[in-house]
Formats: C-alpha cells, sequence, structure tokens
C-alpha cells in the first residue's frame, strides 16, 4: 500500500512539473535553443589547438555574417574554426537531429519505449554498404570516401525496405512483425557484415572506424547533402505528429480515432528511414541519443507528438554535438563510447525513476 | 444512421456474419447480444470500418462506408477502445484529449473548442478525480472510464462499446448504463453496444438485436427479441434462469 | 549499435599491411573504358564525342613519377603519390609532419630531420634524433587541428590502412600537400624514399639513399642466390589466428631475397593461416616477429599441434627484431640482413655501403 502511496505520490509530482512546463512549451523551446547555441558557440571555441574564443566569434562574425572585422587571426585559425570545427559541429547536430526524431517515431509507430532508429536494420545495413564500399577496388580516395557514406545511405534504406517487404503480414500485429523481422534481418546483415570484416583485409581499419562511429569525416560537402533530407524528413514527420499521437492507444484505436493506419505507417517508416540513413551515412553508427532524446524530453511535456518531435530534435543536436566535443577533448576517441557512456547509466536512471516500459 | 445490407464477413476464409440486414436510426440506443463468438464484435468493426465485407455494403449516415476515408468515418461514429497498453507515460487528460484528433488542426493542435470539449467530456464522465494521474497506474475501471470519456470527447453522433462493462463493479456499471442514457436522451446520441449481461441490456436498452453464428436471430424489445425460446435457442440455458427486469428507463 | 561487433574479435593488423591499391589492371581500365566509350557513341550515329581522358594526367601505375634529379631541386614540383593523387608542392618544405614511423626515418636519413615538426608517434622511437619532435598522431587517430595550426607545408600519410583517410582529406581541404605512401614491394620503398626527397628537395642525398640500398639488397640477394633455401615461416603474431606475410607482400618479398622459401597465407587479403595449413607446410625454420611481444621458442613448444613442426622438433626457433624487418624505411637493409643470417647463420655478408644508423631492435 505503501508502495502505491509512493508512486501516486511520484505521479503527482511529475504530473505538476509537467503541468506546469506543459503550458508554456515556448519556455522549453527557448531554453532548448538556447542551450543549443551555447553547444554550438562551445564546440566550435574548443579544441586541440587553442583559439582564443574572442578570435572564434571575430572569425565567424567575418566569415558568416560579413561584418568587416579587424582581422587579428591566422590563416590557420580561420582554417581551423571554418573548415574544421564548424562543419563538424554542425554535421554533429544534423546526425542529433535525424536519430533523435527518427527514435521518436519509430518508439511512437511501434508503441515500444525501447526502439532507437537502428530497429529496423538500418544499422546492419548501413555497416553492411559500408563494409562493400571498402571491399570494392574503386581506386582513387576522394571515390572511395564518397562511396563510402553512398553505400552506407543505400545500405541502410535498403534493409528497411527489405524488412518492410518481409514482413507483410496483413492486418494485426504488423508493428510487432516489423520489430521482429526487423531484428532477424539485421541479423543476417551482420552476419554478411562480419563475412566482409573478415575477406576486407587491410580495409578492416576502415569498416571499424565506421562502425565506431565519428564526425572526423565531417565536411560542409557532406553537411549540405545530409542536412536537407534530415531537415526535410523531420519537418515532414513533424507535420504528422498527430497520426503518431493517435498510435497511442495502439491501430485499432487509432484507426477509430480517424488516422489512416496502413498509410501513415508506411510514410512515417518511410520518413524516419531516410532520417536515420541520412544520418548513419555520415556518422556511422552512433547509438544511445535516438533512444534517450525522446525520453527526456517526454519527462517533461508528456507524449504529445505535436510538442516531443520538436524538442527531442533540439535535444538529439545538443547531446550529439556535445557528445562530439567531449570526444574530441578526450583524445578523438569514438562518439558511440561517450554516447554510450553517458546514455547507458542515465537511461538506467531514467528507468527507475520514471517507470519507463510497459505497464498493463 | 447506420444500414447493413446483405452484409457477409469472412475471417479466415470462415463467415463471421453472414447475410446480414441491419438498420439503426439515428438517436436509437441498441445492444447486441449473444453467446461468445456469436459475430457481434465483428458486427460492431463492420459498422466502424474495421473489416471489409466480402459481400453486401455498410452505409454510415448516409454514405456508403467504403467511399468515406477514416477521418470522416471518425466523424461519424466513435468507438471506446479496448483498455490498451499505453506505452509511455501518458496524463488521464492526455488520453481523453486524443479523442479530439478527428477535430483538432492537423498540426497546431487543439482549438479552444476542442479543450472545452474534453472538459465537458470529463465532467459528463465523472472522472475528474483522476486528472493528473498517470494512466498507466489506474485500476482497470477507472481506465475504462477514462477511455469512455475520451470517445464522449468525440463527440460523434454514433457511439459505439463492446463490452464497456467489463471490468467495471455493479455501481460503476450502472453508472454507465446511466450515463449512457442521459446521452442518448439529452444530447441524441446514438448508443450501440455489445453487452454480455442480459439484464443490463434488457434493463437499459429499449431495442435489442440477438445475434448468434453470424446472423441476427432476434430485433426489438427485450420482451420480444429475448423470449423465453429465444433465450434457450441462442444461450443454451433454462430461461427462467435469466430474469428480466422489465422495461427501460 | 554496438552489438553488431560484440561477437567479432578485435584483429590485430599485421604492420607490414600497407597496400598500395592494385594499380596495373585499373591503370588498363582507365585508357580502355574512355576508348570503349569512344567506339559506343560513335557507333551510335550520333556526332563522335571524344571523350574526356582520366582526370590524372599521369597514367604510370608506379609511385613516382619525377625523374631522379641530379640538378638542384625544382620548385614547385608536381608528384603522384602511392594512391595515384597528384599532389602540387608550390616551394620547398619547411614545416614538415610525418604521419608514419618509416617516413619519420626516410626524412631524417635524407636530411629532412630539422624540418619536421611534427610526427607521429613511434613506439620504437628511432631515430634518436626525432624524441624531441612533438607527437601529433597515435595509432588512434591524427590531430589535424595541431597539423594546421603548425602551418605545416607538406604532410606525408599512410593513408587508409593507417586510418588517416579522413585526415589526409581533411588536410587536404585546409590546402596542405599530401603525400600518401603505400608500399607493397622493395622497389616501392625505394621509390617512396625518392618521391619524399622530390617533395622535401633533398632529392639528391634520397637517391644516394636509394642507390646504396639498392646494392645493399643486390648483394644480400647475390650472396643467397645459390644457397639452398629452407622453408621459414615468419611468425608476425599467433595470440588469436595464425598472422603471417601474405602473397606478394613486401615480407614475403624480403624472406625471398634473404634466402628462404617463405610460408604465405596463400592470398594477397587474407594475413592468417590456418594451423594445418602450417603443420602440413611443415618449415624448417620459425622467426618469431612477436618475440618483442614476450613470445619465446619455448612458449611455441609448448603449442598444441606445433610439436609436429619440423622447426619446432629441432629446435630451430629463432627471435628477430621486428621493426626492422617490417618497417619501410632506410633500415630495411639491417633488416634483410637480420633475416639473411638467420636463416643462414654461416653466411658472410660484405659490410653494407648505406649508412647504417646504431639501431637497435
Amino acid at each position: 500500500m505503501t508502495v502505491g502511496a509512493a508512486s501516486l505520490a511520484r505521479a503527482r509530482q511529475a504530473g505538476r512539473l509537467r503541468s506546469l512546463v506543459a503550458r508554456r512549451p515556448v519556455v522549453l523551446l527557448a531554453g532548448g535553443l538556447a542551450i543549443l547555441l551555447v553547444t554550438l558557440v562551445a564546440g566550435v571555441v574548443a579544441g586541440t589547438v587553442a583559439v582564443p574564443p574572442g578570435e572564434t566569434l571575430a572569425i565567424l562574425a567575418h566569415r558568416l555574417l560579413g561584418l568587416d572585422v579587424p582581422r587579428t587571426w591566422s590563416t590557420a585559425e580561420e582554417t581551423i574554426v571554418m573548415e574544421l570545427r564548424l562543419p563538424r559541429v554542425l554535421t554533429a547536430m544534423t546526425v542529433g537531429v535525424g536519430l533523435a526524431v527518427a527514435g521518436t517515431t519509430f518508439q511512437g509507430l511501434l508503441r515500444n519505449p525501447l526502439a532507437d532508429p537502428y530497429v529496423l536494420g538500418t544499422a546492419s545495413g548501413a555497416a553492411l554498404g559500408a563494409a562493400v564500399a571498402v571491399l570494392l577496388p574503386v581506386r582513387a580516395l576522394i571515390l572511395e570516401f564518397g562511396l563510402l557514406h553512398a553505400l552506407a545511405f543505400l545500405g541502410a534504406l535498403g534493409a528497411v525496405l527489405l524488412v518492410y517487404k518481409l514482413s507483410r503480414v496483413g492486418g494485426h500485429g504488423q508493428m510487432t512483425s516489423l520489430l521482429l523481422t526487423g531484428y532477424a534481418v539485421g541479423s543476417l546483415l551482420a552476419a554478411g557484415l562480419a563475412m566482409a570484416m573478415y575477406a576486407s583485409g587491410a580495409g578492416l581499419r576502415q569498416i571499424f572506424a565506421y562502425l565506431l562511429g565519428g564526425f572526423e569525416a565531417a565536411s560542409w560537402v557532406r553537411f549540405a547533402t545530409a542536412l536537407p533530407l534530415v531537415l526535410g524528413a523531420s519537418i515532414l514527420i513533424g507535420l504528422r505528429a498527430r497520426s503518431l499521437n493517435g498510435l497511442l492507444l495502439g491501430e485499432e484505436a487509432a484507426a477509430h480515432l480517424g488516422v489512416d493506419v496502413r498509410r501513415e505507417r508506411a510514410i512515417l517508416l518511410t520518413l524516419a528511414s531516410l532520417a536515420t540513413a541520412a544520418a548513419v551515412a555520415v556518422s556511422g553508427l552512433i547509438g544511445f541519443v535516438g533512444l534517450v532524446a525522446p525520453h527526456v524530453v517526454r519527462l517533461m511535456v508528456g507524449p504529445n507528438a505535436r510538442l516531443v518531435l520538436p524538442l527531442a530534435a533540439i535535444l538529439g543536436a545538443s547531446l550529439m554535438a556535445g557528445a562530439d566535443l567531449a570526444a574530441r577533448l578526450l583524445g578523438e576517441i569514438p562518439v558511440g563510447v561517450v554516447t554510450a557512456v553517458i546514455g547507458a547509466p542515465f537511461f538506467l536512471a531514467l528507468l527507475r525513476s520514471s517507470r519507463v516500459g510497459y505497464e498493463l | 444512421m447506420i444500414r447493413l445490407e446483405g452484409v457477409t464477413v469472412l475471417y479466415r476464409d470462415r463467415p463471421a456474419l453472414r447475410d446480414v440486414d441491419l438498420q439503426i436510426d439515428a438517436g436509437e440506443r441498441v445492444a447486441l447480444v449473444g453467446p461468445n463468438g456469436a459475430g457481434k464484435s465483428t458486427l460492431l468493426r463492420a459498422m466502424a470500418g474495421l473489416v471489409e465485407p466480402a459481400v453486401g455494403t455498410v452505409w454510415l449516415g448516409g454514405a456508403p462506408l467504403a467511399y468515406l476515408d477514416r477521418l470522416a468515418i471518425a466523424r461519424r461514429l466513435a468507438v471506446v477502445p479496448e483498455v490498451a497498453v499505453l506505452p509511455f507515460a501518458t496524463t488521464v487528460d492526455e488520453v481523453i484529449a486524443l479523442g479530439r484528433l478527428p477535430h483538432e488542426h492537423p498540426v497546431r493542435g487543439m482549438r479552444p473548442a476542442d479543450r472545452a470539449a474534453v472538459a465537458a467530456a470529463i465532467e459528463r464522465v465523472g472522472v475528474g478525480h483522476l486528472m493528473g494521474r498517470d494512466a498507466r497506474e489506474l485500476s482497470l475501471g477507472e481506465r475504462q472510464l477514462v477511455l469512455l470519456a475520451m470517445a464522449v470527447a468525440q463527440a460523434s453522433p454514433v457511439l459505439v462499446l463492446d463490452e464497456p462493462t467489463v471490468h467495471l463493479d455493479l455501481r460503476h456499471q450502472v453508472e454507465v448504463m446511466d450515463l449512457l442514457v442521459d446521452l442518448n436522451t439529452r444530447d441524441g446520441t446514438t448508443i450501440i453496444a455489445v453487452l454480455h449481461d442480459l439484464g443490463l441490456a434488457a434493463h437499459f436498452f429499449p431495442r435489442l438485436v440477438v445475434v448468434d453464428g453470424g446472423r441476427i436471430v432476434g430485433d426489438g424489445p427485450p420482451s420480444v427479441a429475448l423470449a423465453p425460446d429465444r433465450i434457450r435457442d441462442v444461450f443454451g440455458v433454462d430461461p427462467s434462469l435469466v430474469r428480466l427486469a422489465a422495461g427501460a428507463s | 549499435m554496438a552489438r553488431l561487433t560484440s561477437s567479432f574479435p578485435a584483429p590485430s593488423t599485421p604492420l607490414g599491411a600497407n597496400r598500395r591499391p592494385a594499380a596495373p589492371p585499373l591503370a588498363g581500365r582507365r585508357v580502355i573504358l574512355p576508348l570503349l566509350l569512344a567506339v559506343i557513341v560513335a557507333c551510335g550515329g550520333g556526332a563522335v564525342v571524344t571523350t574526356a581522358p582520366p582526370s590524372q594526367p599521369v597514367v604510370l601505375p608506379t609511385t613516382n613519377s619525377t625523374a631522379a634529379p641530379t640538378a638542384p631541386p625544382s620548385f614547385p614540383v608536381s608528384l603522384t603519390d602511392d594512391e595515384g593523387t597528384v599532389v602540387e608542392i608550390p616551394a620547398a618544405p619547411q614545416t614538415i609532419v610525418s604521419l608514419t614511423p618509416a617516413a619519420t626515418e626516410i626524412l631524417f636519413a635524407i636530411g629532412a630531420g630539422p624540418r619536421v615538426v611534427a610526427k607521429v608517434e613511434d613506439l620504437a622511437n628511432f631515430p634518436p634524433e626525432a624524441s624531441s619532435v612533438p607527437v601529433v598522431a597515435t595509432f588512434q587517430g591524427v590531430d589535424v587541428e595541431k597539423i594546421v595550426a603548425a602551418e605545416a607545408d607538406l604532410v606525408v600519410s599512410g593513408g587508409a590502412p593507417f586510418g588517416q583517410g579522413p585526415a589526409v582529406e581533411q588536410l587536404r581541404r585546409a590546402n596542405i600537400p599530401v603525400l600518401v605512401v603505400a608500399p607493397a614491394t622493395l622497389a616501392d620503398v625505394l621509390d617512396n624514399i625518392q618521391l619524399i626527397g622530390s617533395a622535401t628537395g633533398d632529392g639528391v642525398s634520397a637517391k644516394a639513399l636509394a642507390d646504396t640500398m639498392t646494392a645493399d639488397f643486390d648483394a644480400i640477394r647475390a650472396a643467397t642466390a645459390g644457397l639452398d633455401h629452407p622453408k621459414v615461416f615468419y611468425e608476425i603474431d599467433a595470440t588469436s589466428k595464425i598472422f603471417t606475410a601474405a602473397t606478394g607482400s613486401l615480407l614475403e618479398e624480403m624472406l625471398k631475397i634473404a634466402g628462404a622459401d617463405p610460408i604465405t597465407t596463400g592470398s594477397a587479403t587474407a594475413y592468417d593461416i590456418a594451423i594445418e595449413t602450417l603443420v602440413q607446410a611443415d618449415p624448417q625454420l620459425i622467426l618469431l616477429g612477436d618475440a618483442a611481444y614476450g613470445v619465446t621458442p619455448e612458449q611455441v613448444k609448448a603449442r598444441p599441434g606445433w610439436n609436429s613442426i619440423s622447426a619446432v622438433k629441432s629446435g630451430n626457433i629463432k627471435a628477430v627484431d621486428d621493426i626492422v624487418i617490417t618497417r619501410p624505411g632506410p633500415r630495411l637493409v639491417e633488416g634483410l640482413r637480420t633475416l639473411a643470417l638467420a636463416i643462414h647463420p654461416d653466411l658472410v655478408l660484405p659490410p653494407p655501403a648505406s649508412p647504417q644508423p646504431s639501431a637497435q631492435g
């Protein structure tokens, strides 16, 4: 009885916090954007080479805003800020947005709080695509690098398509069968990846680097390619937040509430997979952000997708850029390690405090 | 309001409904009764457009169901869903607000009118004391009431319920029945409910449709639809076991 | 997510695994493909279109294209590195960064040492003069920012096989000339030395070094030519799988010149060999390239299934210094000598012509 009363009190408290904040989502939005900005500036100001913050901002002001600022910096510093750090931070943010939005969508679609962007085999597909790119006897360095990202993208999409086609069990339980098929296909592709890694010889290092994930390969070109995909998919998903909300009580209830479940599911799956594939193509496999960001946001504003999607996107961007900064400062350790080290305990704490998970 | 013409629904090649003709006019209050597996739920699903008849047509609000998209159906007909698993912590208000999905602005969400409808539904169903609670922590009965409030918030002219009293204690069962009668008589909402409790059905519903083996075998006021020999044939029990209170309120 | 890789053990990539992508067949393809296109278009009846020539102006499959200079070096110079990228070096580099240990040794050997401002971590720490050079890269990664901040005007990198692919790309985007060296044969090593020499303006000393190294190699080759070539197994590592020389690798070439009949993996892409294959091949001599990591002949004798191998039965297991043997730099001569003497202990070799620094293993 005391346990029940305690959890009741907690729920009431959570509800109070939530209603306090939920009535002013603008506050959260503004706060999130502020954090994002701070993360952006921090990411550009910090690095292994100490460029004074004042100079960094001056460089940004000069190059981005076209302001006529007295030139107190060296060419090397400008190169570091504009060609190395800025595209990297922006790419990290883009990937964070893509993964967080995709994670939110998959969690809502599959009605499973443990779903992450990789749940339908995108990770294995992308990794296999990258491995194939490394194995292909194509010579020039530029092509090889571009090829790796392109094939990773196609591999991710191909995996989802395969999962979708294979899971066409009509009618009920479609989502469950998607989830299970995703696991099966993912395992199959992982086996293919293992074979590719075995046959890769000297290319193994590259494949491994891709698997661990990271933003060393960030460039303006890759950023400009990934951004429209991620942003476009995210906005389109955001416009369909209503369907995600409808699915909260299940597919039948959603249908009764006016959601064309079949169509919305196909559209949302495609968009979320596109966002994931674009993110994964650029950065490799980085986990936890897509899983944790939506949950943190739901703690604050509830499951309403209209609020969760934009806020999770902002949080995902900040998290990813922050993790990349930490990875950089800690000696270029893989970003995936940072997100796991932060994300896993955080997720455990989440599980204990607010009972994220199934309830019947 | 709702019309089924010669509807046959197949479920895995077995006919769950055979050649069903049924008409329910606006403002009626109808209970669907019958033994397990008779096809009552299938009948409901056919009305709600969840299953497509292999033969025959379903009409909703004057239009064939096949011509209506889900949004149009939702605006004409609300279904109280079965108690479902919620994947995330969701407050009672958020669940009830889902009822406004067919009406709210697709992008911007709830408008003041929607919020008012939610508040009205909460008061009507009497779940105000549950506000702010996590819906997953409610008892089954409380959750059922919340889902009922959600369907009421949807404010569609037809309200469909599949065994709405399953998890409720007697007092709440009567309360829900009273509420349905109130919605029907005051707001003119057409009520269609699948009930397993014949006594409840006979007491609160002026019209009973008896379904057995996928066919409608009885349709009319309780005394007619549930005549003793019908009870013996359909339910296979001694009619004297079923004591029907006379008349609906 | 991470669970993908959990079942796959991390391999140890052998040092000699730098590989230049196979050039000759693709070079041919570069010519054939445009020709084919031209033929097809011509047959189409439309206007005859001469397809654009391949983007690389140089079609040579080999690594460097400039002639070995006997005159003073002239800049700007245009060089083709081991990946086929044309690298423009506008002026004699004064701020050089070396991202492979072999490149560090080469740079110091040809006289560019004083101009090397940053290097990759070298566990063997050679040459001693390089120990004061700050480290900007390890096996884990390259600190591109530091290299850019140092305003480097030449970087020598090992490329993708060293995990330096992204770094090379970033440096090139920052307009820093980067030469990627990935030698696959002995001739490649000599070419690398001259390539780097041309890049730093030390072409003369580079050619001199290469010439003397060639002479030394030839001397060893001549000395071992008439001898019996025993079956030799060079063990790179045997902690998980058994790693040895891949077919067509630099290591295999060196073992042959050193007068051995080397056991290889049988494939150019695989670095491991099955124990059964090894037992059947039955080497007469086992060279422990992993001796520096604590592997002793006693340990080898104790390995299950190895006791049927002739080398184990006769106790013919020797430790060798893997660094000088596998590092594609100026000390390769010493490496080859070490191999030759390990394989033919009674061999008498003329003293080396190339300057042999006091090298330790």
